[in-house]
């Protein structure tokens, strides 16, 4: 890194401090080809992701599954075995969804691989912001589209939601389904899907974040609440079942009122 | 005997029902937001929301010409509290909902062209239309434009403030609605409130009763 550092020109050393792969020298990957300047390697000499992870079957990652998804995803089946995983996950920024404090920036990183092929060349964002404007046209039957694209995971809805009957852990499955990549047509387009009690949100990218929080103080999908309000997702429990005591309070005492007097008139009637 | 209060003009009445049409529109509505279930009707979340927000903003301006007909008709006179309302007049009001209605007691505060609503109903409009409508409206507004919330207030998003603040808003304002329905059942028979506020015109308590009912507030000192 001392040599890459000055001009920051392939690796941003502090990005890479912060990844996944942090603890990792550079030659753990990159081991031929570097002993000489200019270097005789080439980026296609790199290894396969699979070569460290193949076989790595224990919690929270199985990638067998995800090597799955990616083979069903359109993206494999328009690229074949063209499609790496580095083209969504880059090995020197990659940051787990288990690793993300807050939402928001699990949001940005997850999104970035898309954006940067599927919105290429729009500069609409500003500093630090995504540029969402060239997506405009397939995402304006969205309400308020632009805050969908930049707070929702593309994930969430481009993404299938089917699981396996037959999976034997649920959430191992659904790490394969998040790289089951649909075709534009067969993204979802029901608004229940996330704005609901089981938001589809809290199931995909959030899985691992939200089961930290999601029965925080009452708050059903509480990690949405630290990012946003969804209408239908964002909920809490007490105050839902203080809602429908109050109604059944009222409704209650109405009745009793009601057939006081009622009974009150029918005594005056009879004396 | 029959005749025109005089206390329950056309707009007023129109105004009345359909404030009341579109309430029970955003009530539905705002319950099937809410309680949003993956299985229902394909359009059912959007064609709730279109009429939500169509609906909010046609009380924003049901709220606007309930503003200018009480003070262009003079109906507002009829809210002002007298005094003692707050005092004596809430209290012969509860104990004759918690005990006269039963026996068949007169009603202490009849109402006539002059008093038209007894001092548990002005005070209660009053919240109503003066306290919690109006932040209803606001926060609803507020939610048509959520990119210019703050996005962080004591450590909440501006967004949840306003939806929870909008949420139980009008649930506190359904609830009114239920018991405001079922207290206009007390008039001197089930139906003539809805009479009074349908047509205009009703018999007269004094005419139906055999006892005036004169129950006067006076000040408390």
């Amino acid at each position: 890194m001392g040599c890459h550092k000055p001009r920051d020109t392939i690796i941003d050393p502090d990005r890479y401090a912060r990844s996944v792969h942090a603890s990792l020298d550079c030659n753990t990957c990159h081991a031929d080809g570097f002993a000489t300047f200019p270097h005789q390697a080439k980026r296609a000499d790199a290894p396969e992701c699979m070569t460290c992870h193949a076989g790595v079957d224990t919690p929270p990652y199985d990638f067998v599954h995800i090597q799955q998804g990616v083979q069903a995803s359109i993206h494999a089946q328009m690229a074949g075995g063209e499609f790496a995983c580095t083209n969504c996950h880059s090995p020197h920024y990659f940051v787990p969804a288990t690793r993300m404090s807050d939402t928001p920036s699990a949001v940005r990183i997850a999104n970035e691989p898309c954006l940067h092929c599927h919105a290429e060349g729009d500069a609409s964002g500003g500093a630090g912001q995504p540029s969402v404007a060239k997506l405009a046209t397939q995402h304006q039957w969205l309400p308020h589209w632009q805050l969908h694209l930049l707070n929702a995971p593309c994930i969430a809805c481009h993404t299938t939601g089917d699981q396996r009957a037959d999976a034997a852990n649920p959430k191992l499955e659904a790490q394969r389904t998040l790289h089951v990549v649909l075709p534009k047509e067969q993204a979802l387009r029901d608004c229940v899907g996330c704005h609901s009690k089981n938001s589809v949100l809290v199931s995909k990218l959030y899985a691992y974040l939200s089961l930290k929080e999601q029965t925080e103080r009452g708050w059903l999908n509480a990690v949405l609440f630290n990012n946003a309000y969804l209408v239908g997702a964002t909920r809490n429990r007490w105050l839902d079942w203080a809602t429908v005591a109050l109604t059944a309070a009222t409704v209650g005492g109405v009745a009793i009122h009601a057939a006081g007097r009622w009974l009150g008139a029918r005594l005056r009637r009879k004396s | 005997m029959s005749r025109d209060y005089g206390t329950y003009p056309v707009w007023l009445r129109c105004w009345h029902w359909g404030n009341a049409l579109l309430f029970v529109a955003q009530l539905v509505t705002g319950l099937s937001l809410h309680y949003a279930t993956p299985g229902g009707p394909h359009a059912g979340f959007r064609a709730a929301m279109l009429v939500h927000n169509t609906a909010g903003i046609l009380l924003t301006a049901f709220y606007g010409w309930f503003l200018f007909g009480n003070v262009r008709y003079g109906n507002g006179r009829f809210y002002l509290l007298a005094p003692g309302d707050l005092t004596r007049g809430l209290l012969l009001q509860a104990r004759y909902y918690l005990f006269g209605i039963f026996r068949g007691d007169p009603h202490p505060f009849p109402h006539n062209a002059e008093r038209k609503f007894n001092p548990m109903q002005k005070m209660s409009y009053l919240v109503v239309m003066g306290l919690l409508f109006p932040p209803l409206i606001v926060s609803g507004w507020a939610l048509f434009f959520p990119a210019r919330l703050p996005a962080s207030v004591f450590g909440i998003p501006g967004v949840a403030i306003c939806a929870l603040a909008h949420t139980y808003l009008g649930f506190c304002l359904s609830l009114f609605m239920l018991t405001h329905m079922y207290l206009a059942t007390t008039g001197d028979t089930v139906g003539e409130l809805f009479r009074v506020m349908l047509v205009g015109a009703s018999h007269s308590h004094e005419a139906t009763q055999a006892t005036p009912p004169t129950a006067e507030v006076r000040p408390t000192s």
